[in-house]
This record gives C-alpha cells, sequence and structure tokens, in this order.
C-alpha cells in the first residue's frame, strides 16, 4: 500500500475518533432519575401503613448487599429529572435531602444532608441499569437506604 | 593591418570617434587601398546585420504583453512566501499520521481490552464523606454500589433511639 493511502487511512480514522469525540460532547444531556428512601428491617410488617415494599427490582438489588435485613419498605419515592450541568435538590425527609448535580456522560454528584448539614458527597456514574445506595444504621437493628438509579 | 587600426575603422564606421581622429582616419582611407577594403568589408557587414535583425511581431498589444511580464514577475516574487505553507502541510502529515495511529490504539484498546463493565459505576466512582467511618461496597453483578455511614437516621419515620452499630 502506498504512502499516500496511508496517510488517507490514517486521516480517515482521526476523523472518525474526532466525530466520536463530538459525539460524546453532544451527548452531555439531561438524566432523569429515581431517588427512594428505603427502611431495611426484619419485620415483615410495619406498623406505619404508609409504608409499601419496594418494587422486585430495587429489592434485588438491595439484597445483592451483604446485609441480613429481609424487608425492605418504600418511605418516599422522587422522580426527577437533571439538565446538564444543573443541581436539583430533592426532599426524602424532614431531615434527609440529596442534591444531584449532573456533571456529564451519566456521571453526577451526589449530596447527601441530614437535618441541613452535608454528610457527604459522592460522584458516580449512573448509566442505564447501574444504582447508587447510600445507607446507615436505624433504630432497633433497622437501617435506611437512599436508592438513586436511572429511569426511563 | 594591426589590430589597433581595424579597432579605428570599426570606431569610424560607428561615429564613435572625436573630429580630429576622423579627418586622420579618412585621410589614411584615401591613402590606403587595404584600409578601404577592409572598411568596406565592415560597412558591408555592418548593414547585414542591421537589416536582417529580426523585428517579431507581437500578437498582442505592447502594454498587455509587459503587462504578462510584470505579473509573471510578481508571482514568481510570490513563490518564496507559498513554500511555507507546503511545508506546514507535510508537518501536519507527519504529525496527523502517528496521531492517528495513536487514536487507533486507543480505540482498540478500548474495544478489547477494556474490562467489561469498567466505566460505569465503581469505575467512576469517588467520594468525600465527612463521616470517617464511611465504607464502600460494590456489587458488580447487579451493578450495585452501596456507600455505608455510620451517620444515624434521625427522621420521625424511622424510630430513632440509640443506634446499634453497623450489621455488614
Amino acid at each position: 500500500m502506498s504512502t499516500c493511502a496511508w496517510h488517507r487511512i490514517a486521516l480517515l480514522l482521526l476523523a472518525v475518533v474526532s466525530l466520536l469525540s463530538l459525539a460524546g460532547t453532544v451527548a452531555a444531556k439531561e438524566i432523569k432519575l429515581e431517588a427512594q428512601l428505603v427502611w431495611g428491617t426484619n419485620d415483615e410488617k410495619t406498623d406505619n401503613a404508609e409504608l409499601k415494599p419496594v418494587t422486585a427490582e430495587v429489592e434485588k438489588r438491595l439484597k445483592s448487599l451483604p446485609f441480613k435485613w429481609q424487608h425492605y419498605f418504600e418511605v418516599k419515592r422522587k422522580q426527577f429529572t437533571v439538565q446538564h450541568a444543573k443541581t436539583q435538590r430533592i426532599n426524602l425527609s424532614k431531615d434527609c435531602v440529596i442534591e444531584v448535580k449532573n456533571l456529564e456522560n451519566d456521571q453526577v454528584e451526589v449530596t447527601l444532608l441530614g437535618k441541613g448539614e452535608v454528610v457527604g458527597r459522592i460522584k458516580q456514574k449512573l448509566p442505564d441499569g447501574e444504582t447508587l445506595v447510600l445507607g446507615g444504621n436505624a433504630a432497633n437493628f433497622t437501617g435506611w437506604f437512599v436508592v438513586l438509579r436511572p429511569v426511563k | 593591418m594591426k589590430l589597433e587600426q581595424v579597432l579605428k575603422l570599426q570606431s569610424y564606421l560607428d561615429g564613435e570617434m572625436p573630429e580630429r581622429e576622423r579627418r586622420d582616419v579618412a585621410g589614411w582611407l584615401d591613402r590606403e587601398p587595404q584600409a578601404r577594403a577592409l572598411f568596406a568589408e565592415l560597412k558591408t557587414a555592418r548593414e547585414a546585420l542591421t537589416g536582417n535583425e529580426p523585428a517579431p511581431a507581437l500578437p498582442e498589444s505592447r502594454e498587455f504583453y509587459w503587462s504578462k511580464i510584470e505579473r509573471e514577475i510578481a508571482r514568481l516574487e510570490r513563490e518564496p512566501a507559498r513554500a511555507p505553507r507546503a511545508n506546514l502541510l507535510a508537518w501536519l502529515r507527519r504529525l496527523l499520521v502517528p496521531t492517528a495511529g495513536v487514536a487507533l490504539l486507543v480505540l482498540a484498546a478500548s474495544v478489547f481490552i477494556w474490562p467489561s463493565g469498567a466505566g460505569r459505576g465503581a469505575g467512576a466512582f469517588e467520594s468525600s464523606m465527612r463521616d470517617t467511618g464511611a465504607t464502600t461496597y460494590r456489587d458488580h453483578a447487579n451493578g450495585v454500589t452501596l456507600v455505608w455511614l455510620s451517620y444515624p437516621a434521625t427522621d420521625h419515620e424511622v424510630d430513632y433511639e440509640a443506634p446499634p452499630r453497623a450489621t455488614r
């Protein structure tokens, strides 16, 4: 193959890579997420009639984690959309708030606030099928969870 | 005949001689038949050259002809300034060829070497916690990342009294 042909192939490849990069840039878009505040317990039923079991999909993911709890109840669920480079504040309870910033390429920055104070900040890619869970111990050997995942 | 005398005759013929010398040469030509013969020969040659000098006829006007020459001179003068452009193109080619090669390698690496699932979830995880007891767990199979905090829940939905330690 002649040098000229190699040059053409190289230039073509460069153009393809450039277009892919451009497509990646253009792909910076809004992200639609679902946030849930979940309570984990071994009790089959709860005194709070408003609490209902989490969906099978969320339960499967929570049960994939190394915890003892058998039952997970949905305390609050909110779906929201975050525009690129914007931040959305979601109140999940009186004291539990998350702020989600859409960075780029499915990456989000999640800030967890407890009683109005920042507890922690996490950067995580959340493409379809990915789930971010924040959790901690609660009373009576139970647990609390914030489950964040993309929805369509 | 000496060379000096031949040159004098040529000078006389061309009219380039001072008046006094001209008179001397004229007298000499009257006296010397050999000088007259040479003078006649030089005169014939001069007339032959003058009469037969080619006079090229231009197919265009004089102004246009010279303007073409002027443009050509200007073009040749601009030529060195264009040379760096050719060098720049060559330089770009030299740069683009290895760059494209590297891009190809990166592309191939991303397709063949990058482990499946990388770039998703844990691959891009980054956290900063006020809670120094926070730990992270990753379930690759289900695509779940867990950040476990020792921070207690205090909201009213979960009856918080005295939180037990982590139950992992």
